[in-house]
Formats: C-alpha cells, structure tokens, sequence
C-alpha cells in the first residue's frame, strides 16, 4: 500500500474529459488522479467509457473537453517513454518472434534492442515461457501472446503502467502470475493504472478505484471506501428456533429467514444495540456472522442506482413526449 | 540520434525485416523478368522522341554576304547527292558581321541540334564539328570547296579546312531527350513497382491492432515516415540486385565474348548512340541526381499512397484504391514523358514544379540542361512536399480516429469501454 507522502504526488491527473463519438456522449467528464506508486484501478460495466477515458488520458484520441497531465504535469505526448500500455484489442505482428516483438515494444519506447532481447528472455523464463522465446507470436496461444504483450508493455521499465483489461482472456494461473506482476512492478515504483470489470482483482490489488458508469465517473475512493457505501451484511442463527415473529422482533425491519438463518443489514452504529438484543432475548446464538459487503456488491448497487436513474429519465421523456 | 530519429527508424527496421525476411519476397525481387515488355515499351517511346527532334538537326555556316548564294547553290546541288541515313542535316546560313562570331557558342545554341558550324574565309574555313568520325564537318568543307570553284568557273587550289572536335556541350539534343526520358521511364517503372506497396502498409497494423500500440509508443509522423524509409529500404535492395545482377552479366558476357565484336555491337544502334553522348550535367551528376529523384518520387507518392490506404477499413477498399492510385502514377509519368520530349516548354516547367511530377521532370531535365543549382532546390521543394503529404495525412488519420473511425473495429465507439 501507498505511503500517505505520494497522495499529494500524482503520476495521472485527467480532469473533465470528454468525448463524442457523433451524437453520443461516449465519456462525461471524467477525472482521474492517480497518485505516484499506488495501483489505481477504473472499473465498470461493458460500454461505460472506461477504454475511451483511458485512450484519451494517454493522448492516444484527443478529448473534446478536458485535459490530461502526467508524470509531473507533463503532456502525454512528452512522456509516452516512460509510459507502459496494454491496449484492450491485443496486438502483435504474427510473423515476429516473441523475443523481437518485445524489443521492438521496448525500442519503440527507447529501451537499446539488445537490452529489450535480453529482457524479454529473462521475464519469459520468469514467467514459465522460455520454451517459446523464440516462437512466432502467430504459433503461439492466445494467452501466451497476451502475456508476451503484457512483458512488452513493461519491458524498458516504465514509471507509469497502464493495462486496459489485462486480466480478459487470461486462465486462472496468468492472472495470479499478472497479479505478481503488477505487485511487483508497484514494489519498483512504478503508478499502475488498469481498467476491469472483474472486482476480484481489483479488490485484491488496487489501493484506490473509480467506478464509471453510463459515460461518467460515479465513484472515487478506496475499496473499503467504496464497500462502505452498503451496510454491513448480517447472518444470525438462533440457538432455540421458538417463535419466528418474538425473533423478528428483536431484529432490524427487512430480517429475511432463509432455512434456520435471518439475513439482514445494519448500519456501523446498530451494531452493539443488535448484540444487546439477541442476548436479551434469550434465542442464543448459533451462529452470527457481521462483513462488509464485498466490492462486487458495491459495485453492482452504484450501477444500478445510476442504471435506475437513466430508466427514470427516459421514462420522464417518454411521458412528456407522449403528453407533448 | 534523437528520439524521433529513432523511432523512424525503429519502425522501418521493422517493416523492412517484415517484407524482406520473406519467402514472397524472392518472387518479388524476380518479378521484373516479366517486365520485360514493359521495357522494350520504353525503348520504343524514348526511340520516338529521338526521331521527333531529329527536325531541329543542322549545320551552320558563317560567311561573307558575297559567298551566301553560292554556298546555297552548292548545298542544293550536292545534297541530292547525299540521300537516306546519310543525308546531312540542314544548312544554316548567317551572314559575318563586323563582331567575331564564336562558332563554338553557335554550336552550343540550345534548341537545334547543331552538329557541325564553320567560319573564316572559304579558302581556309575553321569548322567546329561535334563528331570527329563524322560527315558533317566535312560535307561543310566541301560546300566551301564547291562555292569557290563555282565562282572561279575554273580549276581552283585545295581548300584548306581547319577542323576542331567540340569535347563538350554538343551532345545531339535527340539523344540528351532520350536519355531524359530513360530517366523518366525508369523512376516512373520503379516507383510504378515499388511505391504502390504502401497503400497496404498501415492494413497490416490495423489488421492486428498494433495500430494502437505504435500509436501510444510514438507519434504518428515516425509511424508513417517510418513506414515509408521501410519500403525505400526494400526498393534500394530491389535495385541493388538487379544492378548487381546486370553488373554480373555484363562481366560473364566480357569473359564469353570477343572484344571486338563486342565493342562493334556496342556501337551500333540507337541506344550505343545515346550512351555515346553525354547528358547535359554530366553523366555522374546525371545519375546521382537521377537515384535522388528516385527516392523522392518514391517517398512523395508512397507518402500519397499510405495515406489513402490509412483511410481505407477493410483489405476489399484497398484493392478498390489501386485503380485511382495507378492511373494517378500513368498521369504523373505522362506529364512528365511530355516535358521531357519539349524542355523548354511551359508544360516542361509546370511538371517540374507540380510535386508529384517534380522528380520525373526534373530528372530530364537533368539530361538536357546544365544548370545543376536548380535540381538542389528541386529536391528541397519535392522534400517539403513529402513532410506536408505526411502531416496531412497523419492530420486525416487522427480525424478519421477522433469522429468515432465509423466502421474501424479498433476505434469504434460500440462497445468499446
């Protein structure tokens, strides 16, 4: 995790970027502010904005509004160098060897040919791929050539990582190795900037997120900060099963039975009044389990909220058109 | 080297292993042999302008007013005796003056073909020929001789001609128009050959969504400049093989054959002619400023052609494009092979302005004029224009991708974040 001396210090500050694509407002103006050494991951739904708002933040498309700095508020234009990028839509030269096309991804960013050859044997045989160093990309699986990218993005040392659903495509042991990657490429120092809509991974491995939804940014914030914005889930279990309605009364409003075990939320404060009560009662305790909802949860509950308020809108709309 | 410098360069590394470490590319690098007909072609045409400036041939006498008629009568008396190939060229009469005509300027007039000039008294003519080995010096001598003898209605003594071989600057105008559009037809062919490729070039990395990766890594002019230098480099091989393939004939045909009938057939023909005489800068200018027209006419209309393949989406508009593309190269050469067959014209001097023409005429002209200062600032007009066909079309590249790229998977708005 970060030290807080780097949250002032910022490798990634977008502010308001904006992008049509024709009529349709593809990315809302979304920020972003990374801060130096941290994984930051940008998270949500297929079609939110995520790749565009990522494209735009590297100077690959230019914004309509909005403005992108990095690496000390630099133009990206003035630092793709020491930038690393894995694109979404994977791509390689079929006809080039797996070492050369990571030397031509490190030369592209500066990095000596020589030097990018010799690294690249050495990550692929880290990464249990020295079999196939010198295969063509065009022989190899897809998840193999995805790992091949991934090193060529990182090959000549970058300070700023940005992965754009890397972990898609990938089986089970790549991830856990990409995890290792990414750890260790924050272990150097480097700021890595990945997008994804599998929470697993980012719950496990960024230390702040922002969740984009429908074109624009609708959270920012820790993991636990963005679990946080949903009680605490609650699993309770009586010892004596006695009377289901003298049980329900001792529990919050929206208690739910499911077989011998009550469901229900409750806020941070009702927490000690809860345990209060279930020892008042005299039902015992089987069993009392109290979490945090996990980032899945949290995630799901903030696009729906914003998925409802579209339905509500376009509802609104399609009353007044049709009282037009 | 500076980081675009290097970019350049990393990107035509790369384009340049890609065509060349290719089993295609040995079919490519022989395909010329089909290109035979295309060559013999060009014979023909280069032999056409010849004879189209034959009109312009001619000799000169500079003389008294008082032997005007007679040389004139002599001529039309003896030139029936002179019929075919060896026909003189036409007589140019001027009368001296009181200032010293030099008969060597006169021969070095530009737009006739002068072949040989004489001055001085009859008795004792100075006659500047172009060809030593020639009939015109001496066909002058004798309207000299014959002249005098009209007049003298008597014997009369020997003349006594004095005659100087003009080294330089007096090559035939026929041949120097030829050679210009050898150079014409050659860049045209090469180009023609070589420089269409680049149409496809950028299908590859949008094809495989490298266009993206590049895109991020490296400003868009390295990309396609990069991409550009690649293919010149493929065209260089290209060359430098069938040169050294001509080279390597030419040495088994000394080694198989008799000198003499060798260097025999070597002067016989048109073309033995052609080589014979020198083009107007000289024969090393002449080819050096030719390989640099080359690469200019290359990189200009590669350049013209990478960017409308950048625009196209799919391989089947590529294919669509190499009509327009062709009959846009036909129409540059077609310009040019016009210019190069009257230099002095207006259309001459708009061809060697007009960029994607610029290198094809000025590479004639080059044959034909001797001013060299001229091509430098050539290549740096044809040179701006490769920089400005760069930038543009980079400029419409990155519109096409900033409007959404409509059918463009890579930058296509559906579904994408």
């Amino acid at each position: 995790m970060i030290g807080d001396q780097l949250l002032n210090d910022f490798s990634v500050e977008a502010t308001g970027l904006t992008k049509y694509f024709g009529d349709f407002k593809a990315v809302d103006a979304v920020s972003l502010a990374v801060p130096t050494g941290s994984i930051y991951g940008v998270l949500g739904p297929n079609g939110a904005g995520k790749t565009t708002s990522l494209r735009m933040t590297l100077g690959i498309i230019d914004p309509d509004e909005g403005t992108s700095r990095l690496l000390g508020g630099l133009k990206p234009q003035n630092v793709r160098s020491r930038i690393g990028y894995l694109p979404e839509e994977r791509g390689l030269y079929p006809g080039m060897k797996a070492r050369e096309a990571i030397a031509f991804m490190g030369a592209l960013r500066g990095l000596d040919w020589s030097e990018g050859r010799r690294r690249a044997a050495a990550f692929m045989s880290e990464l249990g791929l020295e079999r196939v160093i010198d295969e063509k990309i065009r022989k190899m699986s897809k998840g193999m050539a995805q790992m091949v990218q991934l090193i060529g993005s990182i090959v000549h040392a970058p300070d700023l990582i940005v992965l754009d659903e890397p972990f898609s495509g990938l089986d089970p042991v790549n991830q856990e190795r990409l995890e290792m990657i990414v750890r260790r490429e924050q272990m150097r120092g480097a700021t890595i900037l990945f997008s994804t809509h599998v929470m697993a991974h980012a719950e496990r491995l960024c230390d702040r997120i922002a969740i984009i939804a429908r074109s624009a940014r609708r959270f920012e914030g820790s993991v636990d900060e963005a679990r946080a914005l949903l009680p605490m889930q609650v699993r309770y279990t009586p010892r004596e099963a006695g009377d289901a309605a003298a049980i329900a009364a001792c529990l919050p409003s929206g208690a739910e039975r499911r077989g011998d075990a009550w469901h229900f939320a409750i806020e941070d404060k009702d927490v000690e009044p809860l345990l209060a009560r279930i020892t008042a009662s005299g039902h015992g305790v089987s069993g009392l389990s109290i979490s945090r909802p996990a980032l899945h949860d949290a995630f799901v509950h903030i696009v729906r909220q914003v998925d409802a308020g579209f339905d509500a809108d376009a509802t609104e709309d399609a009353i007044e058109e049709a009282s037009a | 080297m500076t980081p675009i410098l290097r970019n350049i360069l990393v990107v035509a590394r790369r384009d340049f292993l890609a065509i060349v470490a290719t089993p295609a590319f040995l079919l490519f690098l022989l395909a010329p042999l089909f290109m035979v007909g295309m060559g013999l072609a060009g014979g023909v045409g280069a032999s056409q302008l010849a004879d189209s400036a034959r009109g312009a041939e001619r000799i000169v006498a500079i003389v008294d007013p008082a032997d005007v008629e007679a040389l004139r009568a002599a001529d039309r008396r003896l030139r029936d005796a002179f019929r075919g190939p060896d026909a003189p060229p036409l007589l140019e009469v001027r009368l001296a003056g009181p200032t010293m005509i030099d008969p060597r300027t006169v021969a070095r007039e530009k737009g006739a073909d002068t072949y040989a000039v004489m001055s001085g008294p009859l008795v004792a003519p100075h006659i500047v020929e172009r060809n030593a080995d020639g009939l015109s010096g001496r066909y002058l001598a004798l309207l000299a001789s014959e002249a005098l003898r009209d007049r003298a209605a008597g014997p009369v003594a020997p003349i006594a001609p004095r005659f100087e071989s003009l080294r330089s600057g007096g090559a035939s105008i026929a041949a120097q128009q030829s050679m210009g559009f050898g150079a014409v037809f050659v860049i045209f062919l090469l180009t023609l050959l070589l420089a269409g490729q680049t149409v496809s070039s950028l299908a590859e990395e949008k094809g495989n969504k490298v266009i993206e990766i590049l895109a991020a890594a490296v400003p868009l002019e390295t990309v396609f400049l990069g991409k550009l230098l690649g293919f010149l480099g493929v065209a260089v091989l290209f060359i430098a093989f069938w040169l050294a393939m001509a080279f390597g004939a030419g040495l088994v045909a000394a080694t198989q054959f008799d000198p003499a009938s060798l260097a025999a057939a070597g002067k016989a023909g048109k073309a033995a002619d052609a080589l014979a005489s020198m083009p107007a800068t000289g024969w090393p200018f002449f080819l050096g400023i030719g390989f640099a027209y080359f690469i200019l006419s290359f990189l200009l209309l590669g350049a013209v052609f990478l960017g409308i393949g950048a625009q196209a989406a799919t391989v089947r508009e590529i294919q669509m494009l190499s009509l327009p593309i062709t009959i846009f190269q036909v129409g540059m050469f077609s310009l040019s092979a016009a210019a190069a067959g009257a230099p002095d014209s207006g259309l001459a001097r708009f061809a060697q302005i007009f960029p994607f023409s610029s290198p094809l005429a000025m590479a004639a002209r080059a044959a034909t004029d001797g001013d060299k200062a001229v091509h430098l600032l050539a290549l740096g007009w044809q040179a701006l224009w490769v920089a400005l066909v760069i930038w543009i079309a980079v400029r419409l590249f990155r519109a096409g991708v900033l409007s959404g790229g409509g059918n463009w998977k890579f930058w296509a708005r559906g579904n994408r974040a």
